[in-house]
């Protein structure tokens, strides 16, 4: 182990293994939902496909009309599966912690990504989200908290990465 | 039964009246909504038998919950009326079949709507379960009752499911009477139902052969005749009975929370004596356990009373009719008072009308007014139930069990005007 995880407490890395597994599971679960369709209900009723073209010709800010024209582009079809595959496979990284360094640079883009296409701006409340947001919204905070992520390389203090880890620096550990 | 304008109005009032108040319908278990959807998508029908009954069926079909592949029928005159249908439902063309056991061999269809004359439920619904179809049928469930247990049994013996088409089970109206009123306790106690079914037509249908070449009895029909009009012979019906009664009695099995232990009934042909077998008037009583009765008249020789189901209690007067019209009365003063339901006693004015002038149908409610129901709105939500169940387990309304008791009483009343005897069930 280097020096940095050893000065960690117990209960700071088990706050930061939560917080991955946390975030870890939105994604995987957006993925997962994204991936499932088409799809009913439990209470029997049918739901629409997922797509993201209302998202992107709901785009608003500079990119704007960037993310409109990708909305009505003829590739949309794959640009969702990529899009739900990518959230499948960051949450999976990040909630198994494997490759969660790479995880969370993924994480990161898509954040970002879905941050720049519709940054608050009005400061007041939107038809599409529960509360009023002006420049940071719940999307920004959780880049914020992958960040934190990434920096403390919480896949080395538990996760599938600690036996990468192990073995791959054998040296630094026996030090 | 006839009531006047003003009183059907204060009915459908009152009946919107007691229902305020009672949690919304088809509340859902907390279990459900912990739990995420499942993958799949619409549910792959095919068709056996798209005549007038079957042909209705493809208009309901809510595209979003499944997709018509293909359609068998034995007369192949029925397809274009049917594409026409089915283009109006927004499903893509179907392919036909005229044997059905080549659709199920050839399709992907996951579930089959069995809509063809009564006399053959059984063998293709077995057929179909056999195959690992579930099976939506068209009531009654069989002509005999060897046969809806044969097919309640291949249900099992398959982990299918098999619904039978009692529409008013997946009528809104249907189960807020039931929810609101008759669980409730809002009549009282409920010794008697009266059941009408009045109808001033012939039942005969006229109609050309597909082609002149057209062999019916390859498919056990005598003549094209027989098969245009199967419903006027007892070899592939069982009548008004089964066509009419058994939709208003396992509504009456389901409302009395019990299942007829006897039937009295009598029936003739009457008016039309044109060589047809079943009766044209028919009448049952049939005896439920605890005194309590429900009494059914079909004519077709008068419209005046036309379709309702009206259950008297202790307390108040429910009456349904035409599946779309929902009243309430209370009983008188004495009667009111004990009810829990305030509601405008009917005692003010005369029940029945005596005049002859007055249509049937005059008072029927403006569009959008209290107390009244789309009549299609069964229909579309039986096929939605039914695709549930497939996808996710939702439990049926009707059921197998329940609509074979509805048979049964039917079956057995046909038997008791045949040997002019009260028979048990």
């Amino acid at each position: 182990m280097t020096r940095d995880d050893v000065a960690l407490s117990s209960w700071q890395q088990v706050g930061l293994v939560l917080l991955r597994t946390l975030i870890g599971w939105h994604f995987l679960y957006e993925g997962y939902f994204k991936l499932l369709h088409p799809a009913w209900t439990r209470v029997g009723t049918p739901l629409p496909n997922w797509s993201a073209a209302g998202y992107l010709k709901g785009a608003t800010g500079p990119l704007a009309p960037l993310f409109r024209a990708m909305g009505e582009s003829s590739w949309l079809p794959q640009l969702d599966l990529l899009v739900a595959t990518a959230l499948l496979l960051v949450g999976v990284s990040l909630v198994l912690g494997i490759f969660t360094d790479a995880g969370c640079v993924g994480a990161l883009i898509l954040l970002a990504t879905f941050y720049v296409s519709a940054i608050p701006t009005s400061g007041i409340p939107d038809a599409h989200a529960e509360g009023a947001y002006l420049l940071v919204n719940k999307n920004l905070i959780e880049a914020g908290a992958v960040l934190v992520l990434l920096a403390f390389r919480t896949g080395r203090l538990a996760g599938l990465d600690r036996l990468r880890f192990v073995r791959t620096q054998p040296k630094e550990v026996a030090a | 039964m006839t009531l006047t304008p003003e009183q059907e109005i204060q009915g459908r009032r009152n009946f919107m009246k007691a229902l305020a108040g009672t949690p919304a319908l088809a509340a859902l278990g907390a279990a459900a909504a912990f739990k995420g959807p499942v993958s799949g998508g619409p549910v792959r029908l095919g068709h056996i038998g798209v005549g007038g009954q079957g042909g209705f069926l493809l208009t309901v079909v809510d595209k979003n919950y499944a997709t018509i592949k293909a359609i068998a029928d034995i007369n192949p005159g029925r397809f274009a009326k049917a594409d026409e249908n089915i283009a109006k439902a927004g499903h893509p063309p179907a392919k036909h079949y005229t044997d059905w056991k080549e659709m199920l061999q050839k399709e992907d269809i996951e579930a089959v709507v069995v809509a063809v004359p009564l006399w053959a439920h059984a063998d293709v619904v077995v057929g179909c379960l056999d195959a690992g179809k579930h099976v939506l049928c068209e009531k009654m469930m069989a002509w005999d009752v060897a046969g809806a247990e044969r097919m309640r049994d291949a249900a099992k013996r398959n982990k299918r499911i098999l619904e039978i088409c009692y529409q008013r089970f997946y009528n809104p109206m249907y189960q807020a009477a039931y929810d609101g009123i008759i669980k409730t306790g809002g009549l009282g106690e409920v010794y008697h139902t009266r059941l009408a079914w009045h109808r001033n037509a012939n039942w005969r249908r006229k109609g050309e052969p597909p082609s002149k070449d057209f062999d019916a009895s390859a498919w056990g029909y005598p003549t094209w005749e027989h098969l245009l009009n199967w419903r006027l012979y007892w070899k592939y019906s069982q009548g008004l009975f089964a066509e009419l009664a058994s939709h208003q009695l396992s509504v009456v099995n389901w409302f009395y929370g019990a299942k007829p232990e006897a039937v009295l009934a009598s029936g003739s042909v009457s008016r039309f004596k044109d060589g047809r077998e079943v009766y044209d008037h028919c009448y049952a009583t049939w005896e439920y356990p605890g005194g309590r009765t429900a009494v059914f008249s079909s004519i077709e020789s008068n419209a005046f009373d036309d379709y309702y189901e009206c259950y008297y209690g202790t307390k108040g007067t429910l009456i349904l009719k035409r599946e779309s019209e929902a009243m309430l009365f209370a009983e008188g003063k004495e009667g009111a008072a004990a009810t829990s339901l305030e509601l405008a006693s009917k005692t003010s004015a005369p029940v029945l009308e005596s005049s002859e002038t007055q249509s049937p149908t005059a008072a029927v409610a403006q569009p959008g007014s209290g107390g009244t129901f789309e009549r299609r709105a069964g229909n579309i939500r039986e096929i939605q139930g039914f695709c549930s169940a497939i996808r996710v387990g939702k439990p049926l309304l009707v059921g197998p069990d329940r609509a074979l008791e509805s048979a049964r009483g039917c079956i057995v009343a046909n038997q008791a005007v045949e040997k002019k005897t009260r028979l048990t069930l």
